[in-house]
């Protein structure tokens, strides 16, 4: 934790990435109004009483954005656990068994691997009889993970020759237990990056199928504000803070994921480290 | 006027989060044109930062607090980077421990020539030159065209060789060049570097913690103790007449293996913490002779015999002589290992190995290739005695080692622990067997889990395998590392393997072997890894727990030394076949095969008469680059 603390980048990346949950945490509180108030004037400019502006259908840009990080937040942080869940769970058990397990779970990482995901995940989310932020977490999670369990199967191929592992293996250990207790330890960075990485996506993913069109209407999230933004008119009505506002805030979300993976690398990587 | 001038020259290392070290404290020397001389020393004595900062390699956070290197009568202490560029490789060059790898692995050695010349502005005709220096290496010209994966340890490192006396350097830094190559290989290389360096002048700094090479190979030895110069002497004088404690104790590990009562000496205990200041020599808390006045007056390298010495009973004494007499006197209480009586009782075989076979089939496209590792192999390991299996660098050890554990299965043959037949067990089966067969590891860097601490390693084989509760398993643990000499055992219990050094991470690995109490312990050559100070330590340390425990060993190596020390019977095997098997002193005193012959032939022997040097350069490399 030092480590990640003192790499001034990730340092950075970690204060953003706070202020994002707090923001989040407390969006009753920081928020002056209801996302889904509309008893304000239709496409009003900002003002002091909406520091953003107001939508087309009359809600507070601003409480609209306070509410969607939570959206953001929370796609990042499921679909993240889930798809790294599976990656570890199938990298995992490929890498260190080979053989014809391997063989056949090699198939589907690649499967996953060459699917085209937009179409796939348009697809899905399109035609699937339920809507609503889960069924995006699962898309999200269903079309994301074969990069990690690829990333995995790799590093277990590496870390399954060492002698300490030989070692357990003679002090009686079974394959779950050396797995679990002398691999993982050894990988906690990669998973570490792989989950943030993973993270990165689900947010990203999330805002673009909300932006077009295929989230959950219901549901206030940066990726529906861009959409509601763009079919309202908000540039033509010369609405910039509507536009702007989601956009930039995701852009920022995504900064602090990639700044705090500089530290990250140095965590698993020594040389990395800047003195 | 020297070529190498190393004035006060002190190297500290501050890393951000832990005690500044003084790697390197004063240290003052000479390289003369053509000179060729040793820097001795265990790991950690600050010898390869001495040379790093002799090459102004250093990176943060070392850099050099004091003190000047001169070259060629040139003050480099702080020359830019830009400058320095045209004096290296030119005028100094190097070959490192690793320069195996420092190859470039997708251009051709050709190319690696080609870059070498051109980035001097060298213009000769490539092909002419480096064919030249592959020559004067004992490779091939046609080397030139192939790429380093396709060569074998030893010829890459003949290749680095080769580049570093690419352009004539006056001066050469080696930094344990050949460690991690075949002793025969290692040998060959040295034999070749001591004629070139003969024959072409330039100076070298050899470093190694290999003293024997370097007493066979230098024309002046330094030997390096916590940061500082402790005696530099003439090569011949070091190993006849050597003045310091220090320099004793190192010697002490050789001895010639084929003499009717073999010993060697060690010296227990660590190097000090550099991070701490030392009021006293360095060196009192291990020496032998060591009396009240060495606590507390620090020592100056001081002209003693035909060199110099950093030991105040030197300076006192009357006859350089005298102290060491003494020292030897009092070593022979408790640091020395000798080779028992081999009692050959026959007591009934635990594991019983007939006629083993071993073939691998390789596929490559159409055509199969078939390799014989392991041909007809018998022998059988009984408690309380030591087998040594010795042999090169793929001459099928390892293979005979994982059928034993019955990680593989013999093509042919049968391998019977006491009623069991080891090679038809099945997963459950076998995992029980393993419980009376452990394995010690070779390198105890990788041996041990770096994420888990000392007591977990060792518990995990005591819930397995003896059923103990966690409390049981934590004390057996505790009793386990006082019984390989760790203790007190709660000062290692909650450690992690990077805060012990390679001696004890060792003994960890034993620890953990014994912790099952298994009836057949497999060492696969458990000190090559270690410093050859502290081989002599776990030798006894197997060798006691062998005895004691009743434990059938067999004991892997190409060292026969060791194997003379540890083994009651060796037995020697080339290509997958056994050549030799006998009791040990017969096989080693009255070796028949070629192998076994070459194998005792690269054993260093600091001292001994006759064989010059050079003249054993005569075991060319033709096997090898065939």
């Amino acid at each position: 934790m030092t480590i990640l603390w003192r790499n001034s980048k990730c340092r950075a990346g970690m204060i953003m990435l706070a202020a994002f949950i707090l923001i989040a945490v407390f969006a009753a509180v920081i928020a002056p109004y209801g996302p889904r108030v509309s008893d304000f004037g239709a496409s009003e400019g900002p003002s002091g009483a909406h520091w953003l502006g107001t939508t087309a259908r009359g809600e507070d840009v601003f409480s609209q954005l306070v509410y969607g990080a939570r959206t953001s937040l929370i796609v990042g942080l499921v679909a993240g656990v889930l798809s790294t869940l599976i990656a570890m769970a199938v990298g995992l058990t490929a890498g260190y068994l080979r053989g014809v397990v391997d063989e056949v779970l090699s198939f589907f990482i690649n499967l996953g691997l060459v699917v085209p995901v937009l179409p796939l995940m348009v697809v899905l989310a399109g035609y699937a009889p339920v809507k609503g932020l889960g069924l995006i977490i699962v898309v999200i999670t269903v079309t994301g993970w074969a990069y990690g369990a690829r990333i995995k199967r790799a590093q277990i191929i590496t870390l399954r020759t060492r002698d300490y592992i030989t070692a357990a293996k003679f002090a009686g250990d079974s394959t779950a237990r050396i797995i679990a207790f002398e691999i993982v330890p050894n990988m906690i960075s990669l998973i570490v990056v792989g989950f943030m990485g993973a993270a990165l996506g689900a947010i990203g993913a999330e805002a673009g199928l909300a932006f077009l069109g295929l989230g959950d209407p219901q549901t206030v999230s940066w990726g529906t504000m861009l959409n509601q933004a763009s079919l309202g008119g908000a540039l033509t009505t010369g609405q910039w803070a509507w536009l702007v506002a989601p956009g930039l805030v995701l852009a920022l979300l995504i900064t602090s994921f990639t700044l705090m993976n500089f530290g990250i690398d140095a965590l698993s990587n020594p040389h990395l480290r800047e003195d | 006027m020297a070529l190498l001038e190393v004035r006060d020259l002190s190297v500290t290392y501050s890393p951000r989060d832990a005690d500044t070290v003084r790697a390197v404290d004063g240290v003052s020397f000479e390289v003369h044109d053509g000179e060729f001389v040793g820097l001795l020393g265990e790991s950690g004595c600050g010898k390869s930062t001495l040379g790093n900062a002799v090459l102004r390699l250093l990176d943060k956070p070392a850099a050099i607090t004091g003190g000047t290197i001169t070259f060629d009568g040139k003050d480099i202490t702080s020359t830019s980077e830009d400058d320095l560029r045209s004096l290296r490789w030119v005028d100094l060059s190097t070959v490192f421990q690793s320069s195996m790898n420092s190859l470039n692995p997708v251009i051709t050695i050709r190319s690696q020539f080609a870059d070498t010349f051109e980035a001097h502005d060298n213009d000769v005709d490539v092909d002419d030159r480096a064919g030249e220096l592959l020559e004067m290496v004992s490779l091939d010209r046609s080397v030139l065209g192939r790429f380093p994966h396709e060569l074998s340890g030893g010829m890459k490192q003949r290749v680095a060789l080769a580049l570093a006396l690419a352009l004539e350097p006056r001066f050469v830094l080696l930094d344990e060049p050949t460690t991690g190559l075949d002793v025969v290989v290692q040998r060959d290389i040295l034999d070749r570097l001591r004629v070139l360096q003969a024959r072409l002048g330039f100076a070298v700094l050899f470093i190694s913690h290999d003293l024997g090479t370097v007493m066979e190979l230098a024309d002046r030895v330094m030997v390096m103790y916590a940061g500082e110069l402790v005696e530099d002497q003439p090569a011949a004088e070091m190993v006849t007449r050597h003045l310091h404690p220090y320099s004793a104790g190192l010697l002490g590990s050789y001895a010639d293996p084929r003499d009717e009562i073999v010993e060697v000496e060690f010296i227990p205990g660590r190097p000090p913490d550099l991070s701490q200041s030392h009021a006293g020599c360095l060196f009192q808390p291990r020496c032998p002779v060591a009396v009240d006045r060495c606590r507390t007056v620090h020592p100056d390298l001081l002209p003693a015999g035909r060199g110099q010495v950093r030991c105040l009973l030197v300076e006192e004494s009357v006859g350089d002589r005298a102290v060491l007499d003494k020292a030897a006197a009092l070593r022979h209480r408790d640091q020395v290992f000798a080779a028992g009586p081999s009692a050959l009782a026959d007591a009934d075989p635990v594991l019983v190995v007939e006629g083993i076979s071993k073939i691998y089939r390789t596929r490559r496209g159409l055509t199969t290739t078939v390799t014989t590792a392991v041909d007809d192999v018998s022998f059988a390991l009984r408690p309380g005695q030591v087998t040594a299996l010795v042999g090169q660098s793929g001459s099928g050890k390892t293979t005979i080692a994982r059928m034993l554990t019955g990680v593989e299965r013999p093509t042919a043959g049968s391998i019977r622990f006491k009623d069991a037949p080891v090679d038809h067990l099945r997963r459950r089966a076998l995992r029980k067997y393993r419980r009376h067969v452990q394995l010690v590891f070779q390198d105890p860097f990788s041996a041990l889990n770096p994420t888990r601490t000392v007591a977990y390693a060792l518990s995990r084989p005591l819930r397995n395998h003896l059923g103990l509760s966690g409390a049981e398993a934590r004390a057996r643990a505790g009793e386990l590392l006082e019984t390989v000499g760790l203790s007190p055992a709660a000062q290692y219990l909650d450690k992690l393997p990077h805060q012990l050094s390679g001696g004890q991470r060792q003994r960890v690995v034993i620890a953990r072997a014994l912790a099952p109490e298994p009836e057949v312990v497999i060492a696969d050559e458990p000190i090559s890894m270690l410093d050859v100070s502290i081989r002599a330590e776990i030798i006894a340390l197997l060798d006691a727990l062998v005895r004691d425990r009743g434990i059938a060993m067999l004991y892997i190596t190409h060292d026969l030394l060791s194997a003379r020390l540890l083994a009651d019977e060796v037995m020697v095997l080339n290509e997958g076949v056994m050549v030799e098997r006998g009791p040990t002193l017969q096989v080693i005193g009255e070796a028949k095969d070629p192998y076994t012959r070459k194998l005792l032939a690269a054993i260093p022997r600091p001292g001994a008469s006759g064989t010059p040097v050079v003249a054993r350069g005569d075991t060319e490399m033709g096997a090898e680059s065939a």
